[in-house]
């Protein structure tokens, strides 16, 4: 299959991962043997290298790491997609992720905000990716962003 | 690479340059050569005095790529049955100093004699779409992050924002970094960009990713450069003007962006903390910081965490004056990837083979007086991996 900009292609190790996304569920990958989370999704865990490898329900909540909205230079099959706002999000497990914010004053978050998992369809594509949203209240650190 | 003091193990012997830009018309074989020849006649050797060739990286063409790792410059140069060993040591933007590591274990150990490192490439003469996208995969994860749009300067931006936000440093300060590198750059015939430039020019550039605008962001370029490392012995009954290598050291702090724990600082305090005490020096023996920057943001954490600002804030030391020519500190004397250009893998090679330049006393109108010991830095990927190395005119 061929398609405008980049997909995820999963591995076996992955796939739970994107297959709970299509269902609007959130997992993280854990390890059994010593009861780490994994970001991103391994063969093996990378702090003990056991390969008793689970998955486990987050709420998806966080805080943004660090935040751009891009407005020019789009790789391939993005143009259309611009401005879009690409961030880190810090979760409250404590694993940091890549992903869009979407939303109601999205281009005007900052760092700090918190944030909480949506899910988004790719058009044309059998793939939801995992996005985020701001959630409730600014925090105190933010207090002088106009809202 | 360990982390007591000890005396220099190596040094460079011979630099070789192309001027960096968009040149249609030369390829990379030729810049290769080019650079190549310069630096075995600059150490004063014949090519047949070459034991090991170390090609780094090329990213624009597949198959030049494959002719370096193919031994292409042996045959090229006239190596054939001396040259021991062909081999391309490649870490992206932090192939400067890794090279430089490989190169420097080489010689210590006896293993080669005369080490030549290389690289040439053609990025510059890419379309703008394809450099976008080739650098969109540049430690981009095909799996977790293109699906979302990133790219090269999204990784710049990401790591602007948390750095402001952590430190305080301003869209303005960030734009001196570009003002200080043009500076530089208008002493350098070899520089992409040497017309003067404002803060009030970069903040009046079009918005590319918050913060980034189009002047805060480099641009592709072609290039090529050279070096020749020797042991510190034999340096020394080559050149008169030999620059030894006193410390380095290094730390991966991430494979994708996101799963860096500190983008304010990345691994830049361990890796100076670690390369000053090899080296014996401290940060106020230094006059010289040839910082990889690519992005503004980049120079900035290196001058932190190297501690060559004077206990200032790095951003307020640029906005200062204090990088540019005539400063108390001068920073990436050729005008950095912001304005030499960036040429791939071999931006950081460039800013490594300026602070060798400058410590033979060979920068022509931008020689920085009286300059004996330098740090230089890079980063590969999207700031994978951090590198401090200490340069100096004396062995230790």
């Amino acid at each position: 299959m061929s398609f405008a900009h980049a997909l995820p292609v999963p591995t076996p190790w992955s796939a739970p991962y994107w297959e709970a996304s299509r269902k609007k569920r959130f997992v993280l990958q854990c390890c059994n043997a010593c009861d780490r989370l994994i970001m991103y999704p391994k063969r093996f865990c990378p702090f003990c290298l056991s390969e008793d490898l689970g998955w486990r329900d987050s709420a998806g909540t966080g805080e943004i790491y660090s935040i751009t909205v891009q407005r020019a230079g789009a790789p391939t099959g993005f143009s259309e997609h611009l401005p879009y706002v690409l961030i880190i999000v810090r979760l409250d497990e404590g694993v940091q992720l890549m992903s869009r914010l979407i939303g109601p004053d999205a281009e005007t978050a900052r760092c700090g905000d918190r944030v909480k998992v949506d899910f988004q369809d790719v058009a044309g594509a059998d793939v939801t990716l995992p996005v985020f949203r701001l959630d409730g209240a600014k925090t105190p650190a933010n207090g002088s962003r106009s809202t | 690479m360990s982390t007591h003091r000890r005396s220099a193990s190596a040094a460079v012997v011979g630099i070789g340059e192309v001027p960096s830009g968009r040149f249609s018309d030369r390829s990379e074989i030729e810049a290769a050569v080019i650079a190549a020849r310069e630096a075995i006649l600059d150490a004063g050797l014949s090519p047949r005095d070459i034991d090991v060739v170390m090609p780094t990286g090329a990213l624009a063409s597949r198959h030049f790529n494959v002719d370096l790792v193919f031994s292409r410059l042996c045959e090229e140069l006239g190596m054939l049955r001396s040259a021991k060993m062909n081999v391309q040591v490649m870490a992206g933007g932090g192939s400067s100093s890794s090279m430089l590591a490989v190169a420097e274990a080489l010689v210590s150990t006896g293993a080669a004699r005369t080490v030549l490192c290389l690289h040439s490439d053609k990025v510059g003469s890419l379309p703008r779409q394809a450099g976008i996208d080739l650098f969109a995969t540049t430690g981009v994860s095909e799996e977790w992050e293109a699906p979302y749009g990133h790219n090269m300067n999204a990784v710049g931006a990401l790591v602007s924002q948390r750095y402001m936000y952590e430190t305080g440093t301003t869209e303005e300060e960030l734009a001196a970094v570009c003002v200080s590198l043009r500076k530089w750059a208008a002493l350098n015939p070899h520089a992409m960009f040497r017309q003067p430039l404002t803060v009030e020019e970069v903040l009046a550039s079009k918005m590319i990713a918050d913060p980034l605008r189009a002047k805060h962001c480099n641009v592709l370029a072609d290039g090529a450069s050279a070096y020749i490392v020797a042991s510190a012995q034999d340096a020394q009954k080559m050149t008169k003007t030999p620059v030894f290598v006193r410390g380095h050291s290094s730390l991966v702090t991430h494979y994708t962006l996101s799963q860096d724990t500190d983008l304010a600082k990345l691994g830049f305090p361990e890796a100076a903390h670690a390369a000053y005490a090899e080296a014996g020096l401290r940060p106020q023996d230094i006059q010289l910081a040839q910082i990889y920057d690519s992005y503004p943001v980049f120079a900035l954490i290196a001058m932190d965490a190297l501690g060559v600002c004077g206990g200032e804030r790095a951003g307020a030391f640029v906005a200062a004056g204090h990088t540019s020519p005539g400063g108390r500190m001068p920073m990436t004397t050729n005008g950095g990837m912001l304005s030499q250009g960036h040429t791939g893998a071999g931006g950081g090679i460039a800013v490594l083979v300026e602070a060798f330049r400058q410590l033979m006393g060979k920068a022509g109108e931008r020689q920085v007086a009286n300059a004996v010991n330098a740090v230089e830095t890079a980063s590969g990927g999207t700031w994978m991996d951090s590198h401090v190395t200490i340069l100096s005119k004396e062995p230790g």
